[in-house]
């Protein structure tokens, strides 16, 4: 952690930032800021120095979007239980730099009322933007790792109708209030929240005259993808009975405009059973609760979910042991997220899993961004790079989010490596990164310093010493460049985080 | 070390891969419509009554009906939505064929379990590894593959290519070329090529394909593309992409199968009819496979064009003017020597009686695979169809005269 601001300073930069902001050079702004708190490249860095990842850059990397300067030694100082504990309770870690940076986006703090007034490309703007921000920032790595999790898990697809001006309330009052929850308030907070009403047809759900026909969209992904799985037991008759339960969810207008209300007279109120339980007629709006608790208690659920959890900290190949641990925890808890979190990152199985997973474009991009210690306001260039790789913020058409395995991501190499070489160059407008300090920072003081031991770097950027092979390429790269120009410096650092070693996580 | 020159380290690339064969004589285009398409509003089965009387709202009008909201009458029983003209020709000509009733066994009604399903080419709960893509692939050509043998515009592969020995993922093949930050990047991709044939997982084989791919790309990526016989393309990804595709064709660089989706046909709310959600799409995919099919006029005896979608959709309408997952659908193939200008595959009915009780759509007749198994066999010239598909008894259907 870094030294507690006083709250007079706080105050001081809140108050400059507040009117400096909007005009244009910001970023530079941004960069002093971090200076004056210490959020900035640090003096001085240690570099692992095993062959194999250091275990507190594989904690960070897997709880977290990878270290950003100092991070790792920060950990191994504190001891990693102490830093688990501590992300665990993220109100506890003063994460007010980051608020600081990400406080211009300022439609997603607003409701969805007051949204409307804004245009969507700014209403997308700001989402994506901030989304990325506090991934890089946040001090709260956990949490920001475990909403972008569940903003797969939940996921929302921004461009499909109202959906742009409902997420940010989503996120807040859903994903964020509740990512390290418990999953059944998750569930339920979901499952009538406006951005998912509009995403999967929820507020067109209605019992409509004798012969009534309700929309299962919903219910179905409900069953399928938020709670039991696939195989998770369910008929087409659950599906159609939970569709029941659901209806009668609207949309407000006017002043109520994008506020969820139940409607009693589109309700079906008959009785219905749902996975072998009984929902006695007249529940009216608590059918919903009644359904997320037979959902969410369901034994299925509990695999699905340590299924879910496990493949993204540990392994594409979830160990049946740990997968059982997990699953008893949210069994015994009643679905709490935080016991899950901690029986899988306290596990052997996760530490030795380091290095064996592929990070998804939007990892990779952060945590380029975070090795680097880049400044950055998080603007169109940088989501350009997302999108071109096919995982933009919210912009999955699909409710089964994001894909979570290597394979779908093997053809976005190239995008990779190009925006690596961008970063490190300095040619992304809104993302610059001082690669000299950074190199200073290592140890290595001047361009000779850096031909002698790329290593050094590599170990930085990497968490482990480079292979005889990776020495090796590095080695034949170097004695084809000439060391009188900079610009080595920035190709040599794009070219390590190009490299496969800095793909996996 | 001496300074190597670009020439040289393109040459040293282009040799290492061996069996690079600069035309294919066929080219399989695979187009997916992804979230479930309503086939019975884009070849409407206007001489069955239950047809307009169970979709009250988003009906296609009668052919017999006047002015542009009337669908375009095929035949005796079916019309065609009347978004789709511009394929009209095509169809008229014989070169289109489409077959009613495909779909596959899984009674899920997911969209993810039955796009996997079929483009892995399993059967429900049977797996048979990989892409059905990818099998063919392998089937095929054995290990005589180029980098660009398998291209899918957009950012990610497709499951049907899961497996493939070399495929690529591409939006535009313009910017398709390394970046860095000095001179002669080939020292750079000389590095890169290093690293990543040093890697033992599963990174390697994506990473020297994808520096194999760049060297290929350098040579097209100088001239601009002109269309042939005045396509006109449309502004939608959908067409973009299929640009892409005509311009690899044309190029010969030894494309064999190329993926294009056009996402967004879960229309479960207001669906539209001759205009409105689905109407769009329809749109787009009409205009699109026109323009793909001029432009590409002198590759007819060259490329194949498939069709299809995850499932269709319930053959009545929802209380929100929409329509639920369903089952049968009708795929579609272009290309030439087809029995084309007509919808083969018998008519199921759209099954009154049964849809009060819940889930239900067009009866399923024809296995999907057999659609595949036919085009691969009669179109591709693939020999052994069951290295495609394993343990699967194809149908007939007869879609290539």
């Amino acid at each position: 952690m870094t030294s507690e601001l006083s709250r007079r300073e706080f105050l001081a930069i809140s108050t400059l930032l507040g009117c400096a902001l909007p005009l244009a050079g910001c970023s530079n702004l941004n960069g002093y800021v971090a200076d004056s708190f210490g959020g900035g490249i640090p003096e001085k860095i240690s570099v692992p120095d095993s062959p194999q990842i250091d275990p507190a850059f594989h904690l960070i990397s897997r709880a977290g979007f990878g270290p950003w300067p100092g991070d790792v030694e920060r950990i191994n100082k504190q001891g990693a239980k102490a830093w688990i504990e501590e992300q665990l309770e993220p109100e506890s870690i003063d994460d007010r730099l980051c608020d600081f940076r990400s406080k211009r986006f300022e439609s997603v703090f607003l409701d969805p009322g007051t949204c409307y007034e804004f245009k969507r490309e700014a209403l997308r703007k700001d989402l994506c933007r901030y989304h990325l921000m506090r991934s890089v920032y946040s001090k709260r790595q956990l949490l920001e790792s475990m909403v972008e999790f569940f903003s797969d898990h939940f996921n929302i697809y921004i461009e499909k109708g109202d959906c742009i001006y409902l997420k940010a309330t989503d996120d807040r009052s859903v994903i964020r209030k509740n990512a390290l929850g418990r999953f059944h308030d998750l569930v339920l907070a979901s499952a009538t929240s406006p951005a998912m009403l509009v995403y999967l047809d929820g507020k067109e759900n209605k019992k409509e005259g004798p012969k009534g026909i309700p929309n299962e969209n919903y219910a179905r992904e409900l069953l399928e993808l938020h709670t039991l799985g696939v195989d998770g037991g369910y008929t087409q008759n659950d599906v159609y009975e939970a569709a029941r339960c659901l209806t009668g969810w609207r949309l407000g207008s006017d002043s109520k405009r994008g506020t969820a209300f139940f409607d009693p007279n589109l309700h079906d109120d008959g009785e219905k059973i749902v996975l072998g339980k009984k929902i006695r007629a007249g529940g009216g709006e608590k059918d919903v609760a009644a359904l997320v608790n037979i959902a969410c208690n369901h034994p299925s659920t509990a695999k699905y979910i340590a299924k879910k959890l496990v493949s993204h900290f540990v392994s594409e190949e979830p160990p049946q042991a740990l997968l059982n641990r997990v699953a008893k925890r949210y069994s015994e808890t009643g679905g709490q997220i935080k016991p899950m979190i901690r029986e899988i990152l306290y596990s052997n199985e996760f530490k030795e899993s380091a290095g064996s997973k592929m990070k998804r474009p939007f990892q990779y991009v952060v945590s380029c961004l975070r090795a680097t210690g880049a400044d950055t306001m998080a603007g169109d260039e940088v989501l350009e790079y997302l999108t071109r790789m096919g995982h933009g913020p919210f912009q999955y058409p699909t409710p089964d989010g994001y894909p979570t395995e290597a394979n779908p991501w093997l053809g976005t190499l190239l995008w990779r490596w190009n925006f690596a070489f961008a970063l490190c160059s300095n040619s992304i407008e809104t993302a610059k990164v001082e690669l000299a300090d950074l190199c200073n920072a290592v140890g290595l003081e001047d361009l000779a310093g850096i031909k002698k031991s790329p290593a050094t770097l590599f170990a930085y950027l990497a968490g482990r010493r480079p292979n005889a092979e990776e020495s090796k390429a590095f080695k034949d790269y170097l004695s084809q460049r000439n060391f009188e120009d900079e610009k080595v410096r920035d190709e040599l650092v794009g070219l390590i985080l190009s490299s496969p070693a800095f793909q996996k996580v | 070390m001496p300074e190597q020159s670009r020439r040289q380290f393109l040459q040293r690339l282009a040799l290492r891969s061996d069996a690079l064969s600069e035309k294919s004589d066929k080219t399989l285009v695979c187009i997916f419509l992804r979230g479930g398409a309503d086939t019975l509003n884009m070849f409407i089965p206007y001489a069955d009554d239950t047809y307009y009387k169970i979709r009250p709202t988003i009906s296609i009008p009668h052919p017999s009906g006047k002015g542009s909201d009337a669908s375009i009458r095929l035949d005796d029983f079916y019309s065609l939505h009347p978004k789709l003209a511009p394929i009209l020709p095509i169809y008229k000509e014989g070169r289109m064929a489409v077959v009613q009733a495909v779909g596959t066994d899984n009674p899920t009604g997911s969209h993810f379990e039955t796009q996997d399903q079929m483009e892995h080419g399993d059967g429900f709960k049977k797996t048979a590894g990989g892409g059905w893509l990818a099998r063919y692939l392998r089937a095929r050509f054995g290990n005589n593959l180029t980098p660009l043998s398998a291209v899918s515009i957009g950012p990610m592969l497709p499951e049907s290519l899961r497996g493939a020995p070399g495929a690529s993922a591409i939006t535009t093949i313009d910017d398709i070329r390394i970046k860095a930050p000095c001179e002669n990047p080939a020292v750079v991709a000389q590095a890169l090529t290093s690293l990543y044939g040093a890697d033992v997982g599963v990174l390697s084989i994506p990473g020297r394909d994808t520096l194999r791919l760049l060297t290929r790309v350098e040579t097209l990526r100088t001239a601009e593309y002109k269309p042939a016989n005045g396509a006109n393309y449309p502004d939608s990804n959908f067409a973009r992409g299929l640009r892409e595709v005509a311009r690899l064709i044309k190029s010969d660089v030894g494309l064999e199968v190329a993926c294009v989706d056009l996402d967004g046909w879960d229309t479960h709310f207001v669906q539209g009819s001759v205009d409105g959600q689905q109407a769009a799409l329809i749109e787009t995919l009409g205009a699109g496979l026109a323009a793909f099919d001029a432009d590409l006029a002198s590759r007819r005896k060259q490329v194949t064009t498939l069709i299809i979608t995850e499932f269709g959709r319930r053959t009545y309408e929802n209380g929100s003017l929409g329509t639920d997952h369903g089952r049968g659908f009708a795929a579609m193939v272009i290309g030439d020597g087809l029995r084309g200008g007509q919808i083969l595959g018998r008519y199921p009915g759209l099954n009154e009686a049964k849809w009060v009780l819940g889930p239900a759509g067009l009866d399923v007749i024809y296995d999907y695979r057999t659609v595949l198994s036919e085009v691969l066999t009669n179109k591709m010239a693939l020999r052994d169809i069951g290295a495609v598909f394993p343990g699967f008894e194809p149908q007939k259907i007869g879609i290539v005269a």
